[in-house]
């Protein structure tokens, strides 16, 4: 297990994630490879259903990024995801996958550096966790590499 | 007004030899119809006196209100559902609709989800202490009565005790609870509800603070239009009320909160052994659990909070492979994050379900624990959206990505 690295997902809204990750490049922070990152417009276009097909589908960990409250493109789109995470976490927990891969974190378009600590930390933390119980379990979904 | 608590009792010698109580609901339902403020009642009864074989009827002729009196206990039917399926969400007819308090709160969380119209409907709530599974209750009352299920005039739960009444006139009471632990007894869903009066509805009728054996209903207005409703029957000389004693009140009170911590008790029996699992023991027993789904769709057509048209999980929209049986692990869990958020815990998952997954179980837990965080009562107020749908002000301030009320 020591070579285990985790397969991150992360989501990151338009504004103000997905710029502070563009920062992250330009400025050229050091960050882990392990996370593959999908641009959405809002961290409130995030379904509890993508995280489940993330997981589904062998991710170790998600982070969704979003702007900080009150900066929200869409006025409130980032206070439902916040809704969102926390029913979904809860719904993980109960199926005996840690709640703590799942994580949402507040990125605004200045936050470079931000970023890429986060990555880093999430990424430390996953492997702390090990692979994902779905993942070990040889999923069907998994080993059909289907979508 | 709204509010106002009454000892009622029908004035029609016809309907109170038909029921066991004041015969209020019935008497209300022949009102309602004869007045013309409805166009149909939406009601159970019994097909062809079966007491385990309860069917909802839509009735327009006043004569046949009275195949509904009298209470059946051994009936699930799911009353929300049957309005939005079959009666067009009652957009286009006016309705007077019998119900349970889950039933009542699934009409209400459709009508949050725009799938019925309130202002068609008059809400007549039924106090309820919990219902038995048709085939349970046969089997209680063969293995533990020792009596034919057949000859079961009337069944009755009070004071923690399950009474039959046998044709020939003889009485038999069992201890719920001493029931519940062999495993018979009331649905497991019922034994954790902590909704007993439906105050959500227009009225609330029951029996709950009739005392002295009076063959009275004791009747909750619960709002504005109940209020009106009631008082013109009154008026019209279907019902004939008095004012119900401190006494009465106190006995109402004290029944409910009896039975509310009964179910707060079994809540706590019931989740423990799952909330205390270890993180592989939940994943082994879930995933165990999901893979005897051959999956029916018989949850999600018998539930009450699922509304979609185009449903996720059908085959054609990409998210769950068609034609894979057990289905993969996308299929309980979109479902469940679906509806968790607004479960009324009426128990019809997990009655559908062939493969007896213990969903109401798991969803109903579930939900306990959102309320936590989101403090959203699911069915209860009209004007609380459901809570992925809406944001408090409260939140607005809170900076964390954590909800922390």
């Amino acid at each position: 297990m020591d070579k285990f690295e985790p397969l991150i997902l992360g989501f990151a809204c338009n504004w103000c994630t997905y710029a502070g990750a563009d920062l992250a490049g330009v400025s050229r922070f050091q960050y882990p490879p392990n996370i593959r990152m999908i641009r959405v417009m809002c961290s409130g276009r995030v379904d509890p259903v993508f995280i489940l097909k993330a997981f589904a589908i062998g991710a170790d960990g998600v982070l969704v990024g979003g702007c900080h409250p009150g900066d929200c493109h869409y006025m409130e789109g980032n206070y439902k995801a916040r809704r969102r995470i926390e029913l979904t976490k809860r719904l993980l927990g109960q199926f005996g996958i840690e709640p703590e891969r799942l994580r949402l974190e507040w990125i605004s378009a200045s936050e470079g550096a931000r970023f890429a600590e986060v990555v880093t930390d999430f990424t430390k933390e996953i492997k702390e966790l090990g692979p994902s119980p779905l993942k070990l379990q040889g999923n069907p979904e998994r080993s059909k590499g289907s979508r | 007004m709204k509010g106002d608590m009454y000892l009622a009792r029908s004035s029609s010698e016809e309907i109170l030899n038909k029921t066991e109580s004041g015969g209020v609901v019935t008497s209300l339902l022949r009102f309602a119809l004869e007045s013309k403020r409805v166009d149909a009642v939406l009601a159970i009864k019994a097909r062809d006196g079966n007491r385990y074989d309860g069917i909802p009827v839509l009735i327009s002729d006043p004569e046949e209100v009275i195949a509904t009196a009298g209470a059946l206990h051994c009936v699930t039917v799911n009353i929300p559902r049957y309005i939005k399926e079959y009666l067009d969400g009652a957009f286009n007819m006016k309705l007077a609709v019998v119900g349970k308090p889950c039933d009542i709160r699934g009409i209400i969380e459709l009508v949050k989800r725009e799938q019925i119209n309130l202002d068609n409907l008059f809400l007549v709530g039924l106090n309820c202490s919990g219902t038995l599974s048709p085939v349970v209750a046969k089997k209680t009352i063969v293995e533990e009565f020792g009596a034919d299920p057949l000859d079961v005039v009337y069944e009755d739960i009070e004071d923690g005790k399950l009474i039959i009444s046998l044709k020939d006139g003889t009485e038999k009471t069992k201890d719920l609870k001493e029931l519940e632990q062999k495993g018979y007894g009331r649905r497991e869903n019922c034994q954790r509800c902590e909704v007993k009066i439906p105050t959500m509805a227009d009225i609330a009728c029951g029996k709950w603070g009739v005392t002295n054996n009076k063959k009275a209903t004791f009747v909750e207005v619960c709002s504005d239009k109940g209020a009106e409703f009631f008082e013109e029957a009154i008026k019209a000389g279907y019902i004939n009320v008095e004012q119900p004693d401190d006494k009465a009140i106190e006995e109402r009170r004290k029944e409910e909160k009896e039975a509310i911590e009964s179910a707060l008790k079994w809540q706590e029996t019931d989740f423990a052994p799952l909330k205390d699992m270890a993180n592989e023991e939940k994943f082994d027993y879930w995933w165990g659990q999901f893979s005897q789904c051959i999956k029916c769709y018989g949850c999600r057509d018998a539930c009450p909070i699922c509304y979609c048209k185009d449903c996720t999980l059908e085959a054609d929209r990409g998210i769950v492979t068609p034609g894979e049986v057990p289905p993969s692990v996308m299929f309980p869990t979109i479902r469940i994050t679906h509806v968790m958020d607004s479960c009324v815990n009426c128990g019809q998952c997990q009655d559908a379900c062939p493969a007896e997954i213990p969903l109401t179980k798991l969803i109903h837990m579930l939900n306990r624990q959102l309320d936590a965080i989101f403090k959203y009562e699911p069915g209860l107020d009209i004007s609380i959206l459901p809570p992925l749908r809406t944001v408090t002000d409260r939140e607005l301030t809170m900076p964390g990505v954590e909800l922390a009320f």
